[in-house]
């Protein structure tokens, strides 16, 4: 057995004789570390290369939000749900305005419906391609981030267009969406979708089935169903693990039950293990050519009609609460409005996917090599605005 | 469902005293259950293990400050394929001072970062919690911040907190007039109607 493959507690064993008894070096990765994927401290106890113990300390982005949301009408609190989840701003926005919805009991008119689902889904390749950019930018390899941000600006660029904003967007609004699709945006989708599922054969053949790439990430990280459960993990987490998981299918929202798509899971192929990096990571790459499949039948139902339902000048939410949770590309995103009749929210609380991905982060780290460690950080795919809120 | 729970927890779990919160009559939203603090734990580990309506996932603590009571929730969903459900459990604290509950960490380990989310921000602490410290605050952080009487600490660590050079008093201004006219146009909106 090479020391490599030991785990910490079989190299302590090894290491019995007092005269070899190794110190743990405590390591400080981060706040401002290129892995970390934004502002997150994860001390590191390691012996030699291998960790024994991760803490992460998060925070660092923390601007209460929930405390803000308190004093804020309900339609502007549509700006700070954004900025959560920078990266899929849509997708928040979506959740947030659709469980204000719920309470009002607003008809969302069918053209904005469809068009939510493609600019939901539009977002969700784009936060899959920065996932993929960075988590090859994280193990080594600096030119697959440049092909996936070429794929992301456009869609960016579409976004800029039809909101008026590249990264923020305030573009769901309450009963509808803000601004109509025109015909020349659809035949620039059109376009982008036809270039970009070539473009998912690239990275398949440049990353996915690269032999260094699968030697970095095959058996690192490993995750059972049960661990997902017990930590309450999500999104291409679970579904990494093999469980076929995912609220677009399971309680469709939206017009999701009349499109046809595929649930990816991870399999354990190309000698990986079912909840591994690898396969976390392959989710996403499938996740993505269902969502081309999606966003291509949303095109076809798009018929003419209003893009915003009524909803009166001064929202009230009626009294009582909700939680409701959407499946968003890192996961589930739960929002837990409590109101009290008034013109804000008595009590805003966000279940944030990545917070509960970052708690699995000292039960997945014990006995990894540094180098897997930060594979297995990106392999979750944190957003760290997300996760302090 | 909810009822079929709430009777199922009071026949397993004696003293829970578990009864359905549904939304008020002019409301809307979701229904909960609502169980005997002193219980939580016992609830929980029940919920979690049962037969018949088993909860393998705590998706998040959501703490509430309604001034009398601190309420907290606790999330819970099925994940099963065929029979998907959920359900907001939740318990009141009557204690401000001192408000504690029972961890349900052993239960689900992913109520150790929420219990601490939920002790940073509302002040609810947690029995037998694994490593109880604050989470997204710094550690020597003074109050709850989602209390609803809550203020700002003037000074942190030597730093002025929110120093009057730096704020942006021409918003706040705006806010206020903008709350006026508002309030104004509403009157003279009902002047009119009547």
């Amino acid at each position: 057995m090479q020391t490599w493959d030991m785990g910490i507690k079989e190299l302590q064993d090894e290491t019995q004789d007092e005269s070899m008894n190794t110190e743990l070096l405590t390591v400080n990765m981060g706040p401002q570390h290129p892995a970390t994927h934004g502002v997150l401290r994860v001390e590191i106890k390691t012996d030699s290369e291998i960790v024994a113990q991760a803490i992460p300390h998060i925070g660092y982005l923390h601007r209460c939000m929930e405390k803000h949301c308190e004093s804020i009408d309900y339609r502007g609190i549509i700006p700070f749900v954004d900025r959560m989840d920078y990266l899929a701003a849509m997708n928040q926005e979506l959740v947030y305005s659709m469980a204000v919805e719920k309470m009002l009991g607003t008809e969302v008119p069918r053209r904005a419906q469809v068009i939510r689902m493609i600019v939901s889904e539009l977002q969700r390749i784009a936060s899959h391609l920065m996932a993929f950019g960075t988590y090859a930018l994280d193990l080594g390899a600096f030119s697959p981030f440049l092909y996936a941000f070429d794929e992301r600006e456009k869609i960016l660029r579409f976004f800029e267009e039809i909101s008026g904003a590249r990264l923020l967007y305030n573009y769901f609004w309450i009963g509808g969406v803000w601004n109509d699709m025109t015909n020349a945006h659809v035949s620039y989708i059109k376009d982008f979708l036809d270039n970009f599922e070539g473009e998912l054969e690239k990275y398949d053949t440049l990353v996915s089935s690269n032999k260094i790439f699968l030697e970095r990430v095959n058996n690192v990280g490993v995750l059972s169903v049960e661990d997902c459960f017990n930590y309450g993990a999500t999104g291409p987490v679970l579904r990494g693990s093999g469980y076929k998981w995912d609220l677009r299918k399971v309680e469709p929202y939206l017009l999701y039950d009349e499109v046809k798509f595929d649930v990816p899971v991870g399999t354990g192929e190309r000698g990986s293990t079912i909840g591994d990096c690898y396969n976390r990571y392959i989710v996403r790459m499938k996740e993505m050519e269902e969502s081309v499949k999606i966003i291509r039948q949303c095109l076809d139902m798009l018929e003419p009609g209003p893009v915003i339902g009524k909803v009166s000048k001064v929202i009230k939410l009626p009294k009582g609460e909700i939680f409701y949770r959407q499946e968003c590309p890192r996961g589930e995103l739960g929002i837990h409005i409590v109101s009290t009749g008034e013109k804000t929210p008595y009590r805003v609380k966000v279940k944030s996917p990545c917070f509960t991905h970052v708690s699995m982060l000292p039960f997945m780290a014990p006995g990894q090599m540094v180098a897997d460690f930060v594979a297995t950080i990106g392999s979750i795919d944190i957003v760290l605005g997300e996760v302090d809120r | 469902m909810h009822n079929d729970i709430a009777s199922l927890i009071n026949s397993s779990v004696p003293g829970a005293n578990a009864s359905v919160v549904n939304p008020p009559e002019d409301g809307a939203g979701d229904s909960s259950v609502l169980v005997d603090s002193s219980k939580i734990y016992e609830v929980c580990e029940f919920l979690k293990t049962n037969d018949k309506f088993p909860f393998p996932v705590l998706q998040v603590i959501s703490g509430v400050d309604y001034v009398e009571y601190f309420e907290v929730c606790y999330m819970l969903a099925s994940f099963n394929l065929e029979n998907s459900y959920q359900l907001i459990l939740k318990t009141q604290l009557k204690d401000r001072e001192n408000p504690e509950l029972q961890s349900v960490v052993p239960v689900w380990a992913a109520a150790n970062y929420q219990e601490r989310e939920c002790y940073d921000m509302i002040g609810v602490r947690f029995k037998d919690h694994p490593d109880h410290r604050r989470i997204l605050c710094p550690d020597d952080w003074e109050g709850f911040p989602l209390r609803k009487d809550y203020e700002v600490q003037k000074v942190y660590r030597g730093m002025e907190v929110n120093p009057e050079a730096k704020m942006n008093f021409e918003d706040r201004e705006f806010e206020v007039r903008k709350k006026e006219m508002e309030a104004d146009l509403l009157k003279r909106q009902l002047e009119r109607g009547h």
